[in-house]
Order: structure tokens, then C-alpha cells, then sequence
């Protein structure tokens, strides 16, 4: 829910239920003066007759009057017990309107009276219905204005909060770009935005860090495995190996070059990721596959693979070295998780290249083939080939996705 | 043909030494950037082998110097940096070749070799072994003046072959010569076998001899002993 709709059902609500309460005060108080001043004229009144009673010994001749009626009827001595009562006003013969009015007694000439003066309420119901549709008229307007105002200051005021949202958003550990200052006299803003520029400047200095170390522990692996690779060149010189020895040596020198070729990827992730391969140049994808193809014919050939390339002429502008280890990366892959006797299908069009082969019959998990060091059950692989060629095609913003269509493993890179 | 090979770090030195020793060979060894200074300006080598990281200063400036003193020492760059940038100012100061570590010693010998030819005969692009004749630019192989048709990649083996020939080469270090060190299919050499069982055929069909000899099953020599 957006803070805007909350911040404005919850003061909607408040307000009504507010003015609900001071409406029903309000209603209240205004009903108590009235019937109050209602209370008095019936009293006055009262006052009168009993004026008049005193002074002539006799009940007072009854008027219509307009608005008060009076009557007198003869009741037992002292069953009337004085009070004001709410009651009906008679304005025509069948036509009655909400009145108040008071029950009194007296006695004339040893008779005994109840007199009951009745008042018309109809101006004081009248004018408490106009104060109450002013009140609500007034509770609407304040309502509709609250809702503007709400929406135009907090839109206005949340501005520099979506723009540092945005910015976050945005933000890219691999990229040079900083959150910017926003200009804003909002304190809690301008602190979230020191704390959004902050932690984006450490996590950055943070990856760096990491980075440099991976680099330079890269580097510094190089040294020895270079030198276990070349002592393994003289110690084959040195002749005379049993069978059992050569198994050994063999077994030394496929690990020698695996940790070699691991490091020499982590190497060119760091470079990649670093993007420091930046010289690009024209490339004709169609030339360079073919090329690749030719290549690797012999691999092919000798797991009795079958391809069918259909390449269109297709020109894109890159680092020359890095989309060749991404061709190269995809269609390694190809052979590499195939069987003796599969097929690969290699499409290229304007759009995009797509890689197929046949392999396991189970699709791979699409969200984890692109993390590091994820292998497939069996693969002899470095677990990098893809990672790197995900990263290939970021660089040059291609995207690169899987799919299985049975029997096909399918890559994609999308220009 | 006379060498000096510029590397700090001993184990590789003395590997690098140790391989290119042989008859008619002459190696020397630099394992500072003052010992290297003080050699190049004493003595011309055929080839030099520089390492760029060096204690004392940078194998870069070496390169520079020799440009500037307009030696023609052949040099080729054996550096941990695989970097293209560093590849590309090696290159554009000089330099003939330049080698990533690691590498297999096979690989360097081969580069080696081609560069003192490219030296030592003028660009002539004629290699010799025995009967056989191999004209580098035209890619043709001769023997005993008939003709021999070698596919790119036997071709290539061949020539790897006699750049080192007396040495074991690893199966490893062929298929990373043949392939690229983007291949990585080290359990199954199957492919080098067939390539070997080609080039080996059509030596002897054209009446050459039988020159390689399997080694132990972890690789191959090329040898006329």
C-alpha cells in the first residue's frame, strides 16, 4: 500500500470519526439550549396562569394562539406531578408536529386542574437541521481540501524520497556510479541520503577490495603453477617411467592444467567484471564461427558429432578476444555435455545466435548454470565457462538465456 | 644459438635452462633487472626471454632499452600479466613474441625457435630435418623431393615436433598448441592420436623415416636417435 493511501485512509477515518463526535455534541448542546429557551416560554407561561388564577379566582379564557396551546382538564387533587414532557403539537385537526411541552396543576376554587401547555418545535428542529447540514457540508469541504493538500505536500515533500529510491534502485556494485547529492531542506531525507551514499561507497570499496584480492591472488598462483608445470616438462625428459609412473604423471598434468585454466578465468572475470577490456572492434560473427567451427573439427569428428550451422551475415561491435572466448565457452559447452553420436544446431540470424545440442534428457536448473563454480553431475568443466559468458554478454549488453526443448539444450545470446 | 633468459623465479629459470640446454646451445640467466642490464650490454643474444615482473625494476624498460640502443636481440615476453594491453605495448616496443604463464616448456622452445629463424636466416622460411623439407610461408612439406599434403593442424605438429625434437612432449602441451588453451577436454586425446597416426603415415608412405616414438603414454618424442 502506498504511504499516501494509508496516510490518507487513516486520516480520513480519524476526521470523520471526529467530526461525527463534535456533530453529535454539537447536536446535543444546540437540542439542550433550545428545548432550555422552549422550557422557559412554557414557564412563563405556567407563570401567567397562575397569575391570573390568583388574581381572578378563575381559569384564564383559552386562545389559539399560533404557537402554544393550553389546555385544562379536572383531575382528582394532587395526582398531577409538575414536569416537562416531549409531545405531539396539533397544527390542524390531523396534523401534528414533534412539540414540548409542560404539566402543571392548580387549584381554582377548591377544584382541582391539569393544565398542559404544549409548544410547537418545528423552528427549533428547523434550525437544528440547518446547523447540522452546515456542520456536514463543512466535514465534506474539509475532507476534499485535506485530500488535495494530502496529495499535492506529500507528493511534493516525498519527492527527494523517491528520487534516493530510484537511485537505489539504479545501483550497480560493478558500476563507477555514485548516489548524488539531492538537494533537499528535509532532514530526515538528506540523512537517508548521506546513509544510501555511504553504504553504496562501502559496499563498492568493499567488492573492490575483493576483487583486487581475487586478482591478486590470481597472480600470485600463477608463479608456482608455472613452475609445477615446467618441472613437470623436465621430469619427462628425465625417461625410463614405469606404466604405473606415466599414470601418474598424466593424472598431474590434467590437474596442473585444470588449476591453471581455473585461474586464468577467475583472472578474466576480474578483468571483465572490471571492464578492462575495452578496445572494440567490427566483428563478423559469421567468419569468426565458421572459423571456429573449422577449428574444431577434429573435436567433432571425434565424438561423432553432427553440426548444422546456419549462419547469416551478422556484424556486431566488441572486444574481438572476449566474444571469442564466448563463442568458444558456448560451443565447448555443446560438445562437452553431449553424446557420442548428438547433434549440434547453430543459428545465427540479426537478432540472435542460438547454440542447441542434445545431452541429458533432465533441463538445467536455468537460475544456477550462470553462478560460479555451478557444475552439472560429471562435468569436468571449471564451473566458470558460463559465468563468464553471462558476463561477456552483460558487457555488451546481450543477454544470454537457457532452454530445454527436448532433445535440445538451448543457448541464446540476443543481441 | 645463445640465449639469456630474464626470470626471478628460480624454479622456472632453472627449468627454462635446463630444457634449452643442449649441443651447439648456450644459456645464460639474469634474476634481477641489474643483472639483466649488465648483461645485455656485454653481450648479443639470439633470443632473450623476459620476464616483465622483475625484482629491481620492470622487464618493459628492458625491452626499451635494447630498442634504444637498437639491438636486435630477439626478444620474447614470458609474463604472469595476461593482459592485452601489456601484450599489446610489448608488441608495439619491440618485442617478437610473448608467452602467458604458465606455459609448457614445449611452447616456448617453439616460439623460441621461430623467432631466432625468423633472425638468424633473414626470413628465410625454409626448415630442415633430415629429409625432410618444410617451406614455412607456402606451408608445403618436401621429401626426398616429392611433394607430402599435411592437413593445417598436422602440419602444425610437425613443425612443433621439430622445434623440440629430443623432447617428450606432453599431450597436453600438444592439444593447447593444436587447440588454444580455450579447449579444455584433457581426458580424451583420442584427436592427437589420430593426428600423430597421420603425420607418422605419411612420412614413411613417402619414404621417410618413422621419427616419433610414443612416450609412456603420457606423450610424444620426435627424434632421429
Amino acid at each position: 500500500m502506498k504511504l499516501l493511501a494509508l496516510y490518507n485512509r487513516v486520516n480520513v477515518i480519524t476526521t470523520i470519526i471526529v467530526m461525527l463526535i463534535t456533530g453529535i455534541l454539537y447536536y446535543v448542546a444546540i437540542s439542550w439550549i433550545l428545548n432550555g429557551q422552549n422550557d422557559k416560554a412554557l414557564k412563563v407561561e405556567e407563570d401567567e396562569i397562575f397569575d391570573y388564577v390568583k388574581l381572578n379566582h378563575q381559569l384564564p379564557q383559552v386562545f389559539d394562539s399560533k404557537d402554544q396551546q393550553i389546555s385544562f382538564t379536572e383531575a382528582p387533587a394532587n395526582s398531577v406531578k409538575r414536569g416537562f414532557i416531549n409531545t405531539r403539537y396539533r397544527k390542524d385537526k390531523n396534523d401534528y408536529e414533534p412539540g414540548r411541552g409542560l404539566v402543571s396543576s392548580v387549584t381554582v376554587n377548591g377544584k382541582y386542574y391539569k393544565i398542559l401547555i404544549v409548544e410547537s418545535k418545528v423552528e427549533t428542529e428547523d434550525l437544528i437541521q440547518i446547523i447540522f447540514s452546515i456542520t456536514i457540508g463543512v466535514i465534506l469541504f474539509l475532507l476534499l481540501v485535506l485530500l488535495i493538500a494530502n496529495r499535492l505536500i506529500l507528493n511534493r515533500l516525498w519527492q527527494p524520497f523517491y528520487v534516493i529510491l530510484k537511485e537505489l534502485k539504479l545501483f550497480n556494485i560493478t558500476d563507477n556510479q555514485e548516489i548524488p547529492q539531492i538537494a533537499t531542506n528535509i532532514e530526515e531525507f538528506s540523512e537517508l541520503n548521506q546513509a544510501a551514499t555511504i553504504m553504496t561507497s562501502r559496499a563498492k570499496h568493499d567488492y573492490k577490495d575483493l576483487k583486487t584480492f581475487t586478482e591478486n591472488a590470481s597472480h600470485e598462483l600463477l608463479t608456482p603453477i608455472a613452475v609445477i608445470n615446467s618441472k613437470l616438462d623436465s621430469l619427462i625428459q628425465t625417461e625410463n617411467f614405469s606404466e604405473k609412473q606415466s599414470k601418474l604423471l598424466t593424472d598431474l598434468y590434467t590437474a596442473v592444467s585444470k588449476l591453471s585454466k581455473l585461474n586464468q578465468s577467475l583472472l578474466l572475470l576480474v578483468k571483465i567484471e572490471n571492464r578492462l577490456l575495452t578496445d572494440q572492434q567490427n566483428i563478423n560473427l559469421h567468419l569468426l564461427i565458421e572459423e571456429m567451427l573449422a577449428h574444431l573439427e577434429d573435436i567433432f569428428l571425434d565424438k561423432q558429432i553432427t553440426i548444422t550451422a546456419q549462419l547469416n551475415n551478422k556484424e556486431i561491435v566488441a572486444n574481438n578476444y572476449l566474444i571469442e572466448i564466448l563463442l568458444n565457452n558456448l560451443i565447448i559447452n555443446a560438445v562437452r555435455h553431449n553424446y557420442a553420436g548428438g547433434q549440434i544446431v547453430i543459428d545465427l540470424t540479426a537478432d540472435n545466435l542460438i547454440i542447441k545440442n542434445t545431452g541429458g534428457s533432465t533441463p538445467l536448473p536455468e537460475e544456477q548454470i550462470f553462478t560460479r563454480f555451478h557444475k552439472s553431475s560429471g562435468s569436468d568443466g571449471s564451473g566458470l565457462g558460463l559465468t563468464i559468458s553471462k558476463q561477456i554478454c552483460d558487457n555488451f549488453n546481450f543477454s544470454l538465456s537457457y532452454q530445454f526443448n527436448s532433445p535440445y539444450h538451448t543457448f541464446i545470446v540476443t543481441f | 644459438m645463445k640465449l639469456l633468459i630474464i626470470e626471478d623465479e628460480e624454479g622456472l629459470r632453472e627449468s627454462i635452462e635446463e630444457y634449452f640446454t643442449e649441443a651447439g646451445n648456450i644459456c645464460e640467466t639474469a634474476a634481477t633487472y641489474q643483472a639483466a642490464i649488465a648483461k645485455i650490454e656485454l653481450y648479443r643474444y639470439d633470443c632473450i626471454l623476459l620476464d616483465i615482473t622483475l625484482p629491481g625494476g620492470n622487464g618493459i624498460s628492458i625491452l626499451k632499452k635494447l630498442k634504444e640502443n637498437n639491438y636486435t636481440d630477439g626478444v620474447l615476453i614470458i609474463s604472469a600479466r595476461n593482459s592485452l594491453d601489456d601484450r599489446l605495448e610489448g608488441l608495439d616496443l619491440g618485442a617478437d613474441d610473448y608467452l602467458v604463464k604458465p606455459f609448457h616448456l614445449s611452447e616456448l622452445k617453439a616460439r623460441v625457435s621461430a623467432i631466432i629463424r625468423r633472425k638468424m636466416y633473414n626470413g628465410s622460411n625454409l626448415l630442415l630435418f633430415n629429409e625432410i623439407n618444410i617451406d614455412l610461408q607456402a606451408k608445403t612439406v618436401v621429401i626426398f623431393d616429392k611433394p607430402v599434403k599435411f592437413t593445417r593442424k598436422e602440419f602444425a605438429l610437425l613443425i612443433y615436433f621439430i622445434a623440440n625434437k629430443g623432447k617428450v612432449i606432453s599431450k597436453n602441451a600438444i592439444a593447447e598448441h593444436l587447440w588454444g588453451d580455450g579447449i579444455d577436454m584433457a581426458d580424451n586425446f583420442d584427436f592427437i592420436y589420430s593426428h600423430i597416426k597421420n603425420i607418422r603415415k605419411k612420412l614413411m608412405e613417402a619414404g621417410g623415416n618413422d621419427y616419433i616414438q610414443a612416450a609412456y603414454g603420457m606423450g610424444y618424442k620426435f627424434t632421429d636417435k
